[in-house]
């Protein structure tokens, strides 16, 4: 949240400490808890922790865009239809395997992305941020205009047929899992590789990472690449593991509600931190589904709170520590 | 032809009040209020309530959404405010979460329903130049001509106004010089939300109240301040009029239906030809 804890949670640690430990293990955990889900809990939870991992996946891509490139995202909802479409329209039209659609989906969203961020490129942050809006709004006016090809309000059914003879409930969770796996390992990776150090650079030190070859428009391009790619993974995912795609589920809304799940998990791309946020998004419509206002209160509440919480109190509280011991220290 | 912009240009004038909103904040506080919308929305539905629920007179119903955009101003600010200092996007996504709560009370309080909401005026008209002018437009006409003249003059001329400029040229400076940044910036957001209330109130009756519409409307009122520049209040309400024509113009003889995917295409067209806002200078705006 504050430059502090950015730094040191998503700047490469040569030396794990206790604490990196602490949720590595966390990580596994959770991991191999998620492994026997489909064998021991009922059907629905199957499907619900399937639908949070997908939608995990989503607030991954938020989480980037604001780890890597300081910016708000609010129009993730294009690029995951994008991904969604690309799987639903590609097996319902032309029969073509879910693997096809996953890649496609995926590389569309990178080259959207590309596309989307190149006008506002050298532009300050408010612009793109604007933009973003305006492209989360469009989403349902051109899915119901080319009702032939997108089915319209009713959208298209996605069949579960990867694995012929495995129960679709049970692929659609391990498709989901996976998903979330590949993205995860590739994000840890990312993060220590040559660009996402220098994306990092260019976060704290932008001057620093220009005089290097960083320049603050390739790493919008690139940060928007890489999110809208990881969106459209995430919205291909999505289509599989809730078998339809509708216009309904790509509103404006879904990225405000991505956003909220980026919020509470500090903007982590820690698994256990973004699956955290994918079911909290996902759980708490299903739990309250007869109130469907309080939804949208709850979620703007949990949302101030969070960064209050971690903007104001956490650092008043280091602070107060801090002066304590030094007072204890003199005496 | 001619009617289409005519038109398009009095409704451009509503967006360019909203878009002023969006500026005032923006100059003063260096974020994007993304509330703007739904702070409008809840007050034009405050309005609604009053006018058709109570049945009180509309001046009432005026004053109360008044009220209850400066109450709410007020609440948003000292909300925000401890946060406005720290690093880039947080003050901007915690006006989403005011956004979702507010969104949330409107779906709760007076439902999902569509309304309609008229303003007060006989149905008159008169013809210039065979053009048709209506009493409605006269009174849009009217409305943002004073509320930009006052606004001028408010910044121009007052103490305020100059604390404002100060604030939005330099803010450690004018902190140095004693002026209270927190009275500037409360000032800027209550101007602000008095201005989405105006502009609210006064597009209602060209379409409809619903707890979207408004939200939808400031889409328009966002890429009005694209065009003019994030920080320049002349510029945004050029801007505001250049959307309100084109959309008109565009929902005329292409498509409404896709009004959204047009203020995008908008959106982009102006940034690349206009970067910064189209009143800006070539070093401005650019980081």
């Amino acid at each position: 949240m504050s430059e502090s804890t950015l730094s040191r949670t998503a700047g490469p640690t040569p030396n794990a400490g206790l604490g990196d430990r602490l949720t590595r293990l966390l990580d596994v955990a959770l991991l191999l808890l998620l492994l026997v889900v489909p064998w021991v809990a009922p059907s629905f939870w199957t499907y619900i922790l399937a639908l949070s991992l997908a939608n995990a996946i989503g607030v991954l891509s938020v989480s980037v865009v604001i780890r890597y490139a300081g910016e708000v995202s609010i129009g993730q909802n294009f690029f995951i239809a994008v991904g969604a479409y690309a799987v639903a329209i590609l097996q319902a039209r032309l029969g073509v395997p879910f693997p096809v659609g996953v890649a496609f989906g995926t590389l569309l969203g990178c080259v959207m992305g590309l596309a989307f961020a190149w006008p506002s490129r050298k532009l300050s942050g408010v612009y793109l941020s604007v933009a973003t809006l305006a492209l989360g709004l469009c989403v349902p006016e051109l899915l119901l205009h080319w009702t032939d090809i997108t089915g319209g309000f009713e959208g298209i059914n996605v069949k579960p047929n990867l694995v012929a003879g495995v129960p679709g409930g049970i692929q659609q969770f391990y498709v989901a899992l996976g998903g979330f796996a590949i993205v995860v390992i590739a994000l840890a990776r990312f993060r220590h590789s040559r660009y996402g150090i220098a994306l990092l650079t260019a976060r704290h030190h932008a001057k620093a990472a220009e005089a290097f070859g960083m320049p603050l428009a390739s790493v919008r391009l690139l940060v928007f690449a890489l999110s809208a790619g990881i969106a459209g993974f995430g919205g291909s995912i999505l289509a599989f593991a809730s078998s339809t795609v509708s216009p309904n589920s790509f509103t404006f809304w879904s990225s405000v509600y991505l956003l909220v799940g980026s919020v509470v998990c500090l903007y982590s791309t820690k698994p256990s931190a973004a699956f955290f946020g994918g079911l909290f998004i996902t759980l708490l419509p299903q739990l309250l589904s007869d109130y469907g206002e309080l939804v949208e209160i709850i979620y703007g509440f949990t949302l101030f709170v969070v960064i209050y919480l971690f903007n104001i109190v956490l650092p008043h509280l280091q602070a107060a520590i801090r002066r304590k011991q030094a007072r204890n220290g003199h005496g | 032809m001619l009617s289409l912009i005519w038109q398009g240009a009095i409704t451009g004038l509503l967006y360019a009040i909203a878009s002023l909103g969006l500026v005032m904040v923006f100059k003063s506080s260096h974020m994007v209020n993304f509330a703007h919308g739904s702070m409008a929305g809840f007050c034009a539905f405050i309005v609604y309530m009053i006018t058709s629920g109570l049945e009180w007179p509309w001046l009432v119903g005026v004053l109360a959404a008044l009220a209850t955009a400066v109450a709410l101003a007020a609440i948003a600010y000292f909300a925000i405010a401890p946060l406005i200092t720290k690093e880039g996007t947080t003050a901007t996504i915690a006006t989403l979460g005011l956004g979702l709560m507010l969104q949330g009370l409107i779906l709760s309080l007076f439902g999902a329903n569509i309304v309609n909401l008229d303003l007060p005026l006989p149905s008159w008209s008169m013809q210039v130049l065979g053009l048709r002018i209506t009493l409605y437009e006269l009174v849009v006409l009217g409305v943002a001509t004073f509320i930009v003249v006052f606004l001028f003059l408010l910044i121009d001329r007052t103490r305020l106004g100059i604390a404002f400029r100060t604030v939005s040229t330099h803010a450690f400076a004018a902190e140095v010089c004693g002026l209270s940044i927190r009275r500037v910036h409360l000032f800027a957001w209550i101007a602000s939300a008095i201005l989405g209330v105006i502009a609210a109130v006064l597009i209602v009756p060209t379409t409809f109240l619903s707890s979207t519409t408004v939200t939808t409307f400031m889409l328009q009122a966002f890429a009005a301040t694209v065009i003019g520049g994030f920080d320049s209040l002349p510029g945004s309400i050029i801007g505001g009029i250049l959307v309100g024509i084109a959309t008109n113009l565009f929902a005329f003889y292409v498509a409404p239906e896709f009004m959204n995917t047009f203020l995008l295409v908008f959106i982009f067209t102006s940034l690349t030809i206009f970067p910064g806002g189209i009143l800006s200078r070539r070093a401005g705006g650019r980081v």
